[in-house]
């Protein structure tokens, strides 16, 4: 069912509380002088939390499209809607006592912040290649500027230089690709394209034009995603940024990344027959998916081994699990994305906690070196236990839940009969425990360098580290409701 | 007789030309003009396939959006080139080791 | 050969001679001034595809916007002597190779895909029709858009700014 504007505003409640939040946010910055510094975050969250509200009441919502045909209310929606939400809230707790950003004023990042927020929730949802693009660069000017946000250090600035150039590269690309698709099929709707495609059918050369397409248009995706070969910006960006947005990066538009690459893929240009989806025009694309999975893999395990800079190492290793997230694409049916969904849940609490003993480290040493690690443990046993969790959830081993996910996507692997390919990811998955490993090594192992003094970690970190250790121990107990969850909100509207 | 497949040439010629600019530059504001020919191309693609190819005016409609996004790239990009530049000019030579990390 | 295809042609070698400056040109400010004939070029032909406000656009805000951005770039960062983002790039060589690949592809999906046709109309004018679809079908992307500039504006206008505060 189609919607028309009128019609679709009450459907839209929490993209309008994040487009009120932002503006004011913007307001509270430009006038209230005295309070505006502690009255930001609690805005934001407020924000956040409330637009999270508004996304649960429109819970049982049947499936429809929205802004006549622009954005689809489903519950593959739903499912990105809280989880970025969730990331977004997370990242903002996280910042609020971060050394780096303390110098900077602040208003203007929680504005961003809730910008890309707003975008993210709209390339999930985006069904038109018009607000495909336009969601997708929202969240990409936020990320540079974001990215850049430390003035006056040259880090952060060649940063999103390097990001701004290659992300408009890519995105440009992207854009030419959908140009084509649009000269192909004569509509800007996905479900319009699928159907031309499928009636009018892709024989000869118009096979090598929808390869192009692909190409073009992964390069958009996998910008986003980081996967190769479109991932050179990650490691100087990552270890550039301040480390709550290397966070958010890290989780929260990758997680967008993949919500569009499936729902482009499955709502766009695929054919189901039989439950079992296919490119359209008979193009070998799961081969083309193995082979990007397979290099992202690879090339961000062994890059991290050699790295001794945690944000790069970090950097390398989200590289690593785009790549085994990818694995689930590769599946090509509800199963495969119900994987990919439980591994990018259980991925937000661990890459977040990483992230945040990271910027904790950094606020009482000002160091991202892993050889400052060392020692650790003598000086605070919580925080170096707590990263010890988050290493293992990473490594994937029992009975944290970085575990569950690679158990869901592995599966799903092995259910299609890939198993040379499911080898090749375990067998990532044990290259990568070496560098992970080394953190753990430095931190309990190893002998601090003479500074004995204990870490200075404030309580509200202490207590925001409870909070994302909570759900990597806990989640393999209570593990139904996701289970259950992830597996309804496969439901794409139109598209399964 | 100039029919679509001219258009899409020109733009072809227009986005490898882009694509050549973004690979063999150095210096960040000529990369950024091989990323607006790259964006101009696009944009020629969609107009001349919406008078081509559709009843609508979708494909305009799409490139006032990408007219739209290229202003503001280049603002931002703008911005962070004038940042790098004041970062480099207040770094003296002497203070270059205490940058490489 | 009519008139339209001559001038088609002649619009064409200069929009595509002036990219080709844009990109090969040793000096900044002569691929700026370049790229100047290159917007000119594209709106030309946005008129010939009969897109009127597309083609004022362009003008209004490649030219006049845009471009002018480019050119206080140069001119306020001339005298940095490397502006270097990448450490290694490409030679010409290879560059060209991969551009001239690139062209082929696309050159060939260009001539030989079965692009959808619809039957030609007379060109009318697009003004009235584009303002009706902003404020109809594409309301919600028109919006966001508008979100999209306020936030380049923001963070554009945070980057530059020299006042430190705390």
């Amino acid at each position: 069912m189609i919607m028309s504007n009128l019609q679709s505003l009450k459907f839209f409640l929490p993209e309008l509380t994040l487009t009120i939040g932002i503006l004011l946010v913007i307001l509270c910055d430009i006038s209230l002088k005295s309070l505006r510094n502690r009255l930001n975050p609690v805005l934001t969250v407020f924000t956040l939390v409330l637009a999270a509200y508004y996304t649960f009441q429109l819970q049982d919502a049947t499936a429809a499209s929205l802004f006549h045909g622009m954005l689809a209310i489903d519950s593959f929606a739903q499912f990105f809607k809280l989880f970025l939400l969730l990331a977004a809230v997370l990242v903002v707790l996280a910042s609020l006592h971060s050394a780096e950003l303390a110098p900077f004023h602040q208003g203007e990042f929680f504005a961003l912040l809730l910008a890309v927020t707003l975008g993210m929730v709209l390339l999930a949802n985006s069904t038109n290649l018009a607000m495909l693009y336009l969601s997708l660069e929202l969240v990409s000017l936020t990320s540079y500027i974001m990215v850049g946000y430390l003035k006056t250090d040259r880090l952060s600035n060649e940063a999103s230089l390097k990001y701004i150039l290659f992300g408009a590269i890519s995105t440009g690309s992207m854009l030419y690709g959908l140009s084509l698709i649009y000269g192909m099929t004569g509509s800007l709707n996905l479900y319009s394209i699928r159907d031309a495609f499928l009636s009018q059918g892709v024989e000869g050369v118009d096979q090598f034009t929808v390869l192009l397409i692909l190409v073009l248009t992964m390069a958009g995706f996998g910008f986003k995603t980081a996967a190769v070969p479109f991932h050179f910006w990650c490691p100087d960006v990552y270890a550039g940024a301040p480390t709550p947005v290397t966070a958010f990066l890290s989780v929260a538009p990758k997680a967008a990344g993949f919500a569009v690459l499936l729902r482009f893929f499955f709502s766009g240009m695929s054919q189901n027959s039989g439950g079992q989806w296919a490119i359209v025009g008979g193009i070998n694309w799961p081969i083309v998916l193995i082979g990007i999975s397979v290099l992202t893999m690879t090339l961000g395990n062994v890059a991290a081994l050699t790295q001794n800079n945690l944000k790069r190492m970090l950097a390398y290793s989200s590289i690593a699990h785009a790549g085994y997230i990818l694995m689930g694409a590769v599946v090509l049916t509800g199963d495969g994305v119900k994987s990919m969904l439980i591994y990018l849940f259980v991925y937000l609490f661990m890459n977040l906690g990483a992230f945040l003993v990271v910027t904790i480290i950094y606020d009482s040493d000002k160091t991202f070196e892993i050889d400052d690690y060392n020692g650790m443990f003598k000086r605070s046993p919580f925080v170096a236990v707590a990263m010890a969790i988050f290493m293992l959830s990473l490594i994937g081993i029992p009975p944290f839940s970085g575990f569950m996910g690679k158990l869901y996507i592995f599966g799903s692997v092995i259910d299609k009969g890939l198993y040379w390919f499911a080898a090749i990811g375990a067998l990532n998955a044990a290259v990568a425990a070496f560098y992970y490993m080394r953190v753990l090594k430095a931190m309990l192992i190893e002998d601090g360098k003479g500074i004995t003094a204990p870490l200075q970690v404030s309580f509200f970190n202490q207590a925001l580290l409870v909070a994302l250790l909570l759900p990597n121990i806990l989640l393999i107990v209570f593990w139904n409701p996701i289970d259950r969850w992830t597996a309804a909100s496969v439901q794409l509207f139109g598209g399964v | 007789m100039i029919t679509l497949q001219h258009y899409l040439l020109l733009s072809a010629a227009l986005f490898s030309l882009g694509i050549f600019g973004v690979l063999t530059r150095k210096n960040a504001v000529n990369v950024l003009m091989g990323i607006e020919l790259i964006l101009n191309s696009a944009n020629i693609n969609l107009i001349a396939f919406s008078r081509y190819s559709s009843h609508g005016l979708d494909g305009q409609m799409f490139a006032v959006f990408v007219i739209v996004v290229a202003a503001a790239e280049v603002a931002v990009a703008l911005a962070i080139v004038l940042t790098m530049y004041r970062l480099l000019k207040t770094v003296s030579l002497d203070q270059a080791d205490t940058l490489r990390r | 050969m009519s008139v339209f295809d001559v001038l088609f042609c002649v619009v064409a070698l200069v929009t595509v001679g002036s990219a080709a400056t844009v990109v090969l040109s040793r000096s900044l400010i002569y691929s700026a001034f370049a790229l100047l004939f290159t917007f000119f070029g594209v709106a030309i032909v946005y008129v010939f595809l009969g897109a009127d406000f597309l083609a004022a656009t362009q003008v209004l805000i490649y030219v006049g916007g845009i471009l002018i951005l480019l050119l206080f770039g140069v001119m306020l960062t001339h005298r940095l002597y490397n502006l270097n983002v990448k450490t290694e790039t490409f030679q010409l060589i290879p560059g060209m190779l991969i551009a001239m690949a690139v062209f082929m592809s696309l050159a060939l999906a260009a001539t030989q895909t079965r692009w959808k046709l619809v039957p030609q109309k007379m060109a009318e004018p697009t003004t009235e029709a584009i303002g009706k679809l902003f404020m109809g079908e594409y309301l919600l992307p028109f919006e966001i858009a508008s979100i999209l500039l306020l936030v380049a504006l923001i963070g554009a206008a945070m980057l530059v700014r020299r006042r430190s505060d705390a």
